[in-house]
């Protein structure tokens, strides 16, 4: 069964652009521009992999971050951010983030990040 | 960016009222030197937002923000270095402001847009592309920058359709759509648009317009093409066949606003829907400009393509044709003549087939168009002469040229054999890959046919037949299907997403429904004369077409085939909001100004920033030349003598010269590494021209003239102003003057050669032919020269500092040749003789 990617980013293109590539690699993805959206979803499914942006307005990624950990400790959390927000997202390590990456997020490496934290190889 | 320029200003030489003194040499060479450094800081930023851009990173518009806010500081700091090195004499502040705004307009929504409701094309600005959609603009160019043979016509642009939606109160019709809007909505839309009036404004435009169009020679004749050019309309998307193009218009007010209608009212038919959707646009968002142009009465029409899409080779020109009108050819229902042509200079036949022809367009006395069948004599006639065929091959090579990639165009021969072009867009073309093994063999299922018929995209897909017999069939077409019919059309659009693949009895590379399986990359063969006939409604069969162009079609769903399909991938081209952030990128990295020696390298043909840059690099060479060869430079002078007879007197603006040298100095202690290179040149053994040279009175008198007349046009004896990584050196050799100028570091983006030769002892033939002698040679080692009598210029930039040392060594090697042989050179044939020697070292 292929694995689940939410992803969540205030801009559309980011999530267009994120779920075009990761679905060719045959995940199931889905994308939010927000964090409310984001969580009543996770109310509903689980999900394998979170890859969110840091600064969002309203509920920001930290607080997506500690919400998913809370109820779905196993589900990976990948943090995409501004370069300026660099410094907050390393703290984000801290609690449990698996990655972060600054903006803009090279395809590859971003891919390479899901496949590590599913065991892919 | 004005306070700053006004702040530059005031420190230029005669604008300030103390009149502030002039800068010597070496302070022109530091800005020199900083306009370098500030265009590189500027080409990494454009060398990185394209990499950024390319579909291999995931980005947000809070970098192109930033990207785009460094970039421009970057030029404004070279643009003011550029100011004060030029003496402010180049006027190209204001095409950096035009280009920019248009980009912080894309990006920011921010700016201004044109009031016009209409715009000629003969008149259309080349930064008012958007207002009048792809098509227009496409055509503006062919007609205004190309000089190719255009009809007249003018744009009604995307201020009018606004004002249209305005005037009519469409606007909350169309918010009320959803995203898959049903087709009683559209229906009802589109007929609230048809019953709509263009406001009073537009009415009097259009009024204008035709009545300058009437004007024209065709005058009572004319007839209109009232064509679609939506916002996106011929650009990375054709939108080919999405939207009406109403033929056969009266040019009167009454009639082109009926028909403007008509091509508005396209915006909301199904199909179109349906591909603006798969693009991303939610329906109603897209704007409709649209093009009114004068109709040629043609006698034969066709489509040209300047690559092969289906096999990706792009040396080959595609030209079909058929009688009468466009349509035939671009609905698929004509079996056209395809000629193939090598690209070249000039154009090469390769083959021409003569097709069937059995339908042609013609003009309805009524109104619109209508396929008749051919006259039976007409049919087994080419339609082009093989003159014809190669002009239009011509133009094909300029267009792709021009727009920097594949064209799809169309054109029209008129009654009186001159032919006419009416489009060019891109054309999507696959990849060149070959499989390295050949091709592969049969799959288990019968095979229903085998090499019938023409590939329009490659690609192997399975699934159950439908034939679909009538357009009301496509309503209940099931998700995965095969679509087999019997002609093109293209109203598959709307079920494209649901098609695997798509087989037809009749149709053409070239149709509209081509261009979409392409763009979508569905597996498509068409004219196979039999698929309706030898597939059932139902049946489960498999297409392969492969990288050959070779097709197959198998009785069944064939795994082992079915294993050999390739993930074809959707491009990021197909998200609307990358399409349109990466759009910023047309005004920013393409190169437009190539050749510094032609009149267009001008601020006004500046279309992107990195045009912009290029002059400013250009301009500031030309202006450090010149500085070099005032006789006043100031510096660290020395006097240079080498192992020929050849004394130079240097100044050194800094590392030029080993430390610690006196005023005079051999060559060993030249530390300037250009010049260096040129002085290996200069002394290679046996390249130095000695011995007397015969010459006659008229030689020798002709030479003393022309060397006085250089002489006082300010040139001075042996001299050159040098640094570590430049030179600018002057040479007088008797009766002729050489000056070499470059920049030579280890950033290719930095360097140049500049040669220049003027003058000779022997008669004007004498020295012109060793002129072309040294073009020969130039040309050879890649130089873009120009040259007038005596006066040769030749110039290379951007090489890595390697080759260009070579190539300055080169230059030293050509001078110590080319000493007195004009004089030598008796016959033409001597211009070849002596290139080759020089070239083989044969001194």
């Amino acid at each position: 069964m292929s694995h689940s990617v939410m992803i969540i980013d205030d801009e559309k293109i980011v999530g267009d652009m994120a779920k075009l590539s990761l679905e060719q690699d045959g995940y199931e993805v889905e994308t939010f521009l927000g964090g409310e959206a984001a969580l009543a979803r996770l109310t509903e499914k689980k999900f394998d992999v979170v890859v969110t942006d840091l600064k969002m307005k309203g509920i920001d990624g930290l607080e997506v971050l500690r919400t998913v950990k809370r109820f779905y400790p196993e589900t990976v959390v990948i943090m995409i951010t501004a370069f300026a927000h660099l410094d907050v997202a390393i703290e984000a390590l801290r609690d449990n983030v698996h990655d972060f990456f600054p903006k803009p997020v090279k395809i590859k490496e971003l891919k390479q990040s899901i496949r590590k934290a599913l065991g892919e190889g | 960016m004005r306070e700053l320029i006004k702040k530059i200003a005031a420190l230029l030489p005669g604008r300030a009222a103390s009149g502030p003194r002039r800068l010597d040499l070496k302070e022109l060479f530091h800005l020199f030197q900083a306009v370098l450094a500030t265009n590189n800081q500027a080409l990494s930023i454009i060398t990185d937002l394209g990499e950024k851009l390319s579909g291999n990173y995931i980005f947000d518009t809070k970098y192109l923000q930033e990207a785009h806010r460094e970039l421009t500081g970057a030029i404004e700091a070279s643009l003011a270095n550029f100011t004060l090195l030029t003496g402010g004499q180049y006027q190209i502040a204001p095409a950096f402001t035009r280009i920019n705004s248009l980009i912080s307009f894309m990006l920011t929504g921010q700016g201004e847009t044109g009031a016009e409701l209409i715009l000629p094309l003969a008149r259309l600005p080349w930064d008012r592309g958007r207002e009048v959609g792809g098509k227009n603009f496409h055509l503006a160019e062919l007609k205004n920058t190309l000089n190719l043979p255009i009809p007249d016509g003018f744009a009604i642009t995307s201020r009018a359709f606004d004002e249209f939606i305005r005037h009519n109160h469409l606007q909350e019709a169309i918010n009320f759509l959803g995203d898959s809007p049903a087709e009683g909505e559209l229906a009802a839309l589109r007929h609230t648009i048809q019953a709509g009036e263009p406001s009073p404004g537009l009415k009097e435009g259009i009024e204008r317009a035709l009545a300058e169009l009437l004007l024209a020679p065709q005058g009572r004749k004319l007839r209109l093409a009232v064509r679609s050019s939506a916002e996106e309309e011929d650009d990375l998307f054709s939108f080919a066949g999405q939207f009406e193009t109403v033929l056969n218009v009266p040019p009167t007010g009454e009639a082109v606003g009926a028909a403007y209608r008509t091509v508005l009212a396209s915006l909301f038919s199904p199909g179109a829907v349906e591909y603006q959707r798969r693009l991303g646009y939610r329906p109603g968002t897209i704007k409709m400009p649209v093009g009114c142009l004068a109709m040629i009465e043609a006698a034969a029409s066709g489509v040209m393509y300047t690559a092969d899409p289906v096999s990706g080779d792009r040396e080959q020109i595609i030209v079909n044709a058929a009688w009468g009108y466009g349509p035939s050819v671009v609905d698929g229902a004509t079996d056209p003549d395809l000629y193939r042509i090598a690209k070249g200079e000039p154009p090469r036949l390769l083959a021409a087939t003569c097709g069937q022809k059995r339908i042609m367009s013609v003009l309805d006395p009524a109104l619109g168009i209508k396929n008749v069948a051919t006259p039976e004599e007409q049919r087994a006639r080419a339609c082009l002469s093989q003159e014809q065929a190669l002009t239009l091959a011509g133009w094909g090579q300029t267009i792709e040229s021009y727009f920097k990639g594949p064209q799809d165009v169309e054109w029209s021969l008129d009654q009186e054999g001159q032919l006419h072009l009416l489009q060019a867009r891109p054309l999507t073309v696959e990849g060149g890959e070959r499989p390295a093994d050949g091709p592969a063999p049969d799959g288990g299922c019968p095979l229903l046919m085998r090499d019938t018929g023409l590939v329009v995209r490659r690609g192997i897909a399975a699934g159950k037949a439908f034939v679909v017999r009538h357009p009301s069939d496509l309503d209940a077409f099931p998700k995965g299907a095969v679509l087999v019919a019997e002609h093109d059309s293209p109203q598959f659009v709307r079920v494209l997403p649901y098609v695997s693949a798509i087989i037809t009895d009749i149709g053409a590379l070239a149709s509209h429904m081509a261009s979409v399986c392409r763009e979508f990359k569905i597996p498509t063969l068409v004219n196979t004369g039999q698929a309706t006939s030898l597939i059932r409604h139902g049946q489960e069969i498999t297409l392969e077409c492969d990288d050959e162009g070779k097709s197959r079609v198998y009785d069944g769903l064939d795994p082992e085939v079915l294993a050999r399909r390739k993930p074809s991938g959707a491009g990021m081209e197909e998200l609307f909001e990358f399409r349109r952030k990466k759009y910023i990128l047309r005004y920013i990295s393409p190169l437009n100004l190539v050749n510094p020696l032609v009149e267009e390298f001008s601020p006004e043909r500046c279309r992107t920033l990195h045009d912009v840059l290029r002059f400013l690099h250009e301009k500031s060479i030309q202006q450090i030349i010149d500085s070099a060869r005032a006789p006043k430079a100031k510096g660290q002078v020395f006097q240079l003598t080498l192992t020929v007879p050849v004394v130079i007197r240097l100044v050194d603006l800094g590392g030029g010269v080993a430390a610690g040298t006196g005023p005079k100095i051999g060559q060993e202690q030249v530390a300037s590494r250009p010049l260096a290179a040129i002085i290996k040149g200069l002394t290679t053994p046996g390249a130095w021209r000695t011995g007397q040279v015969a010459m006659s009175a008229r030689d020798l008198l002709s030479g003393i003239a022309r060397a006085q007349e250089l002489t006082a046009s300010g040139g001075v004896d042996n001299f050159a102003g040098i640094s570590r990584e430049y030179v600018n050196l002057g040479l007088r050799f008797g009766y002729h003057f050489n000056l070499i100028d470059s920049y030579c570091c280890e950033r290719a983006a930095n360097n140049h050669l500049y040669f220049r030769f003027v003058g000779g002892a022997a008669d004007l033939v004498k020295r012109s032919r060793r002129l072309q002698m040294m073009e020969l040679v130039l040309a050879e080692y890649g130089f873009m020269s120009k040259s007038k009598g005596d006066f040769l210029i030749a110039r290379v930039s951007h090489l890595e500092q390697d080759e260009l040392l070579r190539l300055l060594e080169m230059a030293g090697r050509l001078v110590a040749f080319t000493r007195q042989l004009d004089a030598e050179l008796a016959n033409e044939e001597d211009i070849g003789l002596y290139a080759k020697r020089f070239l083989a070292g044969d001194f």
